[in-house]
Parts: C-alpha cells; structure tokens; sequence
C-alpha cells in the first residue's frame, strides 16, 4: 500500500507557508523605506476582482490589497468563457468549485467549435480542443494523420474531446475530485454573477479592503509615482502599487500617465459586437460545452451555454457591413431557437470594441489589467485568461520595494507585448486560412497588408512542416503550437512536404489514432450529459479530493 | 435492473428466499457497503475503505472483498467462506424504501416500509425460507430481516454523521493499494479513500474530544486496523492460483 496519490496539483503547499503562524500578520500603515505592502487596485468587474483574488491570495499576509469600486459605472460584462487556467486560479484564490457552479450560472467549456469559417458550406466545422494531441510532447501526429484527412478530421483523429463535446457530455464525473477533470476543461459564466462572487469572497476570507467610490483626482510623488487617489466618498487612499483596472477608461495608465493606444484593427478588422441573451427551450435542453463561433458575411457570432441561457453575439467590422445588416444576421441566427416573433423583438446591446492595447502595462507604479490594458474581439476568449496571467504575474514577482519594481515592470512589459502580438497573430490565423471569397470582409482579411510578418513567416515554414513545439519560443506560450494544429488542420490546410514525419514513428501513431477511437468510445460510456452533471453538482456538491 | 415491489402477505404469501450465497446470486462484487456500527465485525476479516458513490459522489465506507472487478475472493461455489457477511448483502433481496405520507394521514412521519426484489434470483416459492407464516403472519426469517433493515437504516444515517466530521476535520485522503503477486502479476486498485493518519495524529484535542463525544474515534481505529486484512485477501489470491495451476 502506498500513500496518496493525486493527479491535479494542489496549491495546498503554498496555503500551508501562507497560513503559517509567522506569515499570519498584515502589514498595515505607512511602510519601511520603500517597502512595498499596499496595493490599490482601482475598479471592480471581472478583472478587479480576479486580481484582487490572485494577489491577495498568494500574498496573504505580506500585502494589503484594497479595491475601490465606482458606484455609477457598471462593469461591461464582457468575457463569459474561461480557458481551463481558471481551475487552477479559482483553486488559488480558494473558492469551492461546488460553490462556483451554483453562484456563477457556471458551465463546462472543453474548446471552441468553429463553422463555415472555411467555406459556406453547412459542413464545414472543426473543434480547437482544450486538450492537447495524444503524446504531443513525444510525437507531432499531424503528418500521419494527413493521408487520412478525407476518411476523418484532425481533431477527432488526435484527441477525444471533440466527438465528446458532440454528444453533448460533460468533461467529469461527479465522483471526480473539485477542479479536477477526465477531459481538460474550462468554463462558460455570467460575468454579472462572478464578480459579485468573487467581491464576497475577496472581503470575507482574503481580508481585501473594499472602498465603494469613486476616483476623483490622481495625486502623484515627485519621482512620477501615484502616491494617492482621492475619492468622493471616502478621502484618499494612498498605496504603493496601484492596479488600473477601470475598464475602456484606464483611468490610471491611459488618461493619467497618457501611455499610447496601438490600434490593431489594420490587423483584426471585427469593431462591434451586438449580444443579446437568449432562453432555453425548456429546462432540460441539455447544455453545450463548447463556445459555437459561426462565420457570417463580414464577421462571426458566438453562442455560450450557461445554466439558465444562452449568450449569443455577433461581432463584426463596421467597415464591411451596416449595424442594421449585421443585427439581421444575428437575429436570424436566433430565430431557431426563440421563434420569428421572439427573435425580432428580443433586446440587443451594443458593445463597440476598439481592437488593440497599451503600447505597455506598467508605468512607474501603475499596471493595468483587463479592458484598461487592452480589448479585442472574443474569438479565442482571451480576456479572462489574459486578466489571470497578468495578475498572476504580478503576484509571483511581486516587487519588494520601489527599487526592484521598475525591474519586475520591464518583464511585465517585455511579457504582455509578446502574449498580444501572438494572441493578434493567433486570431488573425482563423481569418487568413479562409477559403471564402463571397464577401470583401474574407477577401480583405487574406491581403498581405493585413497579416503581420511573424504570422506571414509562419504560414510560409508551414507549407513544408507541421507547426509544432519549435514554434513556442516562451516557456509558457498563451497558445501552444497544438492550438495552431487544429485551427491549420481544422481550416483543411495540409503540408506539401510533411518535413518532421518520422517514419519511424508509423507504428506509434497508427496506435496512437487507434487508442484515441477506443477512448471516445469508453469515455461516451462513463460521461453523463453536461446538464445533469451540473444539476448534480449543485445538489451533492463535488469533493474536494 | 432490480425490480423492487412492496411487501405484502397476499401477493407473496408464498414467497420463498434462498439465503445461500453464490457467484450465480450476484454475489460476486469486489466491494460491499459496510455502516460504522458494523466496523467491529467487519475489521476481523475485510479491510474497510471509503469509495464514492457513484451516483452522487459522497463517500461511503465498504469492505473490501476482492482486488479486481467481479472478483470476491470469500466466495466460491462452497459458499461464502467467513464468521461475518456484511449487512448489505445479508439483506438481499430485501430493502427499506421510505412511503411519502398521503395528505390527511394521522403522523407526520413517512413510513418505512419492507420491498423485495422480484427479480433478484433468490426469490421463489419452491426453495429456501418461507417470508410469511401459512396464515399471513412474519416468519421468523421475516422478522430478523426487518431488524436487519432498521440496523442498515441506522447505519445509514450514522455513515452520514461519521464522514461529514471526517470531511470537517480533513481526515479523508486518496489510497492507491499496489499489489504485486509472487507470479509477478501487478494489480492497481484506485477510486479508494481513508483516514489520513498524518493528519489524525496532528488533531489537536478538541478536535479528538469531539471525535470521542460523538462516538466516532473508535470507528477510525478499527477501520485502521481492518487495512491489516489486505494481507488476507492477496494470501486469498496466492492460493487461488496455486489451486488453478496445472
């Protein structure tokens, strides 16, 4: 017999040394020399509150975190799909997911299912899974799949997660333990629901400092620094680190230091996006688990499952097309669902997107997370995961004093530009791979001008090998190479002269793609429906190991 | 699928049980619910370990019978080879189902009734115990099964009472019981749980106080001492294979 085991990595080593005894005391009032103890973190939403749970959590203790919250201003709500990092934040942070599930209007997200983004054709679909190929780290199986590529698609052939998400089941069992998955998993959420979670627990069990204010003036050091923000409500809140996350505004990096704005939208073109909130049928339609990005004549809609409705928007380049077409569109992409008479008058909001960033995210004593860093369309769900890994950032290098600061600042910088210019050539990819020319939209998306000269680069090297581990070049890419796997392979894409097939590796894919078939088959089996696991959860709750 | 009626004296007037037990019965599972008040019978022979229920995830205590699945070493066609059968399996094909009150009934309470499984292969009106007398009345096997009911009942309940102080106090920890046997042969056994002992030992003493006020220290002691039994069911094993060697 041996002691336990247990696969999911557990932070509980780092909750043990922040508990300890001799941590147990928090830093408050004016702090040594130029000590660093007291962050400020100026907005609410999503991304406040993620990054007040992040820090606070990892530097519990050590660091005094206070948010101030607008009362006037209500957080723009986008960003209802996770990326499977959210388990491990959420575990970080210390919610339960049991208590995520019945307080957020929480579902699964196993990846996203693209359709007709190649061609018009009602076929034409494909799954980027958040499960990575079978032994990807051993074997690049793409060019053994490639003569199959008519009998089976890449996804289905490489990795279960994709027919399973077909058959609309659910990516654990209730016996699994809490944050822990048969299949990689993320969520979908109702971004009204998780920042109200996120505040309670926050206050309660993270000690942050919750001021409900709003920010009046900026009062700076002589060295350039924020030494304070003034506030209508309650006075002046000094700090030694200040977080912006005040959304479109980015009150502290963009209005108060005035660090540039990069457009993007020369590159990625979709500038407006119209949601609207859409009922189920009945109680029991089961949920899907996957985002549904549908291509339409000058952008895409999406469509995410929550419990109690599904979200549906059409983000799209008003260059291409007029507001009233585009919400036409929408409005039909609906009317399966909800009926004509529904569908035409069903209330939609409006949502203008400025596609691009910050030309950088930390200035003196100033970083800025979430909208207020950067906004761009929603394609690959990328502001939440990019909201975690910012603040996670921060929390990990957290600056001890002033002097260290400007150091862990650069590498912020040096990171987050990286992480934006490979999430903008990451989603431009989904574009230039089209083979649809039925509107200007599609055509201008593939002019060369469009697409950055990294990604042109790529797609050159790709036509001779498979994309695959040398095109990472950060130990942590936001987008491994097999994300660009299955959106090449997905978009039918193939290589002309597949350079890293080794033959002697025949035999090892071929079982490879064998196992995986027998896997789907095992796992349709075990798996229960998305809706019921979830109603299950609620009710019994998920063990903790 | 079993198909669970309620007892009564007029349509199972001649109902008849066989109380043997048998691999064609059924009776071959690897693991069998045990209740904490039956821990001091159980921990003689079978080791004790928590499983998830697989219909809603809560832990339960069961003993362990066998190392793979469908394999219960104490059984064979000589019958079930131990001093103690648990609870859960004495029962068969008899269980409590609980009667939601009907409006305008006199107590409040819901009523505990006696079902039997009509497809369970031990139901008959040839072989084995009569359920009721000639005239309608309990037998005396009858009677024993209600007390054995109402005691599975209680169990119930206190397996609840015991695993969520268990869960309060963290106590609980994943088990991974590797076997190696003499052929060679390895065996993995996941999806178990038990007490923690790090974390038992490390209680302070009013957590142990409380443990002992509520009546269940003694049932995490004698499901420690039960793992002791794992020896047991691979000497089981052992002799097994030497029996089926040629």
């Amino acid at each position: 017999m041996t002691a336990a085991s247990f696969t999911l990595k557990c932070p509980f080593d780092l909750f043990d040394i922040l508990f300890d005894k001799n941590y147990n005391k928090v830093v408050r009032g004016s702090p040594m020399s130029d000590q660093v103890t007291r962050v400020v973190i100026v907005g609410g939403g999503s991304a406040g509150w993620l990054t007040a749970g992040i820090i606070a959590a990892s530097r519990l203790g050590q660091v005094q975190v206070t948010l101030i919250e607008s009362p006037d201003i209500s957080p723009i709500g986008v960003g209802e799909g996770t990326w499977p990092t959210m388990r491990s934040t959420l575990q970080l942070i210390g919610v339960s997911e049991t208590d995520f599930f019945r307080e957020c209007d929480a579902s699964f997200k196993q990846g996203s299912k693209f359709s007709r983004w190649t061609s018009l054709s009602a076929e034409d679909d494909y799954y980027h899974p958040f499960t990575v190929p079978a032994k990807y780290h051993e074997i690049d199986l793409a060019p053994f799949w490639l003569p199959f590529k008519e009998k089976i698609n890449f996804a289905n052939a490489v990795c279960p997660q994709g027919a399973i998400c077909d058959l609309g089941l659910a990516p654990k069992l209730i016996t699994t333990p809490e944050y822990g998955g048969v299949l990689n998993y993320g969520y979908h959420l109702d971004a009204g629901k998780f920042a109200p979670f996120l505040h309670k627990h926050c206050v309660e069990k993270l000690d942050v400092n919750y001021i409900r204010a709003n920010v009046t003036q900026i009062n700076s050091r002589d060295n350039g620094d924020i030494q304070s923000v003034t506030t209508d409500l309650q006075g002046d809140v000094t700090g030694d680190l200040f977080i912006d996350c005040t959304g479109l505004g980015s009150l502290l990096l963009g209005k108060h230091y005035g660090i540039a704005f990069i457009a993007r939208n020369n590159i990625l073109f979709n500038d407006t996006a119209l949601a609207v909130q859409i009922p189920y049928s009945s109680t029991t339609d089961n949920i899907a688990s996957h985002t549904l990005s549908t291509a339409q004549t000058a952008g895409w809609i999406w469509d995410i499952g929550i419990q109690s409705r599904r979200g549906v928007g059409h983000v799209f380049s008003s260059a291409h097309t007029t507001i009233e077409r585009a919400e036409q569109e929408l409005r039909s992409y609906i009317q399966p669902a909800v009926g004509e008479k529904m569908a035409e008058s069903m209330a939609i909001r409006k949502i203008s997107i400025n596609p691009g960033h910050r030309e950088i995210f930390w200035y003196k004593n100033c970083a800025a997370i979430g909208l207020a860093a950067g906004f761009i369309e929603p394609l690959e769900a990328t502001a939440l995961v990019l909201i975690e890994l910012s603040a996670k950032m921060i929390a990990d290098q957290f600056p001890a004093n002033r002097s260290t600061m400007d150091i862990v600042a650069k590498r912020f910088n040096s990171a987050l530009s990286h992480h934006w210019q490979r999430i903008i050539e990451f989603l431009k990819l989904h574009y230039v791979l089209t083979k649809r020319t039925d509107t200007d939209y599609w055509i201008d998306n593939c002019r060369s001008e469009s697409i950055p000269e990294n990604l042109q680069e790529l797609l050159e090297l790709w036509k001779f090998q498979s994309p695959w581990l040398h095109d990472e070049t950060l130990r942590i890419e936001m987008f491994p190479s097999a994300s660009y796997q299955y959106i090449y392979y997905g978009m039918s894409h193939t290589i002309d002269a597949p350079g890293n097939k080794n033959n002697s590796k025949l035999h090892q894919a071929e079982n490879l793609f064998m196992e995986n078939g027998k896997t789907i088959q095992q796992l349709a089996k075990v798996l229960q429906p998305n809706r019921e696991l979830i109603e299950k959860i609620k009710e019994h709750g998920l063990q903790k190991i | 699928m079993p198909n669970f009626v309620l007892l009564n004296n007029v349509a199972h007037k001649n109902l008849r049980v066989i109380r043997d037990y048998y691999p064609r019965y059924g009776d071959n599972e690897m693991s069998a619910i045990t209740f904490a008040h039956e821990f001091r019978a159980i921990q003689n022979e079978y080791p004790i370990f928590f499983q998830k229920n697989p219909e809603n995830g809560k832990f339960i205590p069961v003993a362990l019978l066998g190392l793979r699945q469908n394999e219960n070493l104490f059984l064979s066609e000589r019958g079930w080879d131990a001093q103690y059968i648990p609870a859960s399996i004495k029962r068969r094909p008899f269980l409590i189902g609980i009667q939601a009150t009907k409006p305008g009934q006199d107590n409040n309470q819901p009523g505990r009734m006696v079902y039997v499984d009509m497809d369970s292969p031990r139901v008959n009106e040839t072989q084995g115990d009569a359920v009721f007398l000639p005239h309608g009345g309990y037998s005396a096997y009858l009677d024993s099964v209600v007390e054995l009911l109402k005691y599975i009942q209680y169990g119930t309940e206190l397996n609840e009472r015991f695993i969520d102080v268990l869960l309060h106090y963290e106590l609980l920890e994943v088990v991974t019981l590797e076997i190696t046997l003499k052929n060679g042969n390895r065996n993995n056994l996941a999806g178990f749980y038990t007490i923690n002992e790090e974390k038992l030992n490390a209680l302070d003493g009013n957590a142990v106080s409380d443990l002992h006020s509520k009546g269940l220290l003694q049932f995490i002691y004698m499901m420690l001492a039960s793992h002791s039994n794992v020896v047991k069911l691979i000497a089981r094993i052992e002799t097994r294979i030497q029996q089926n060697a040629p």
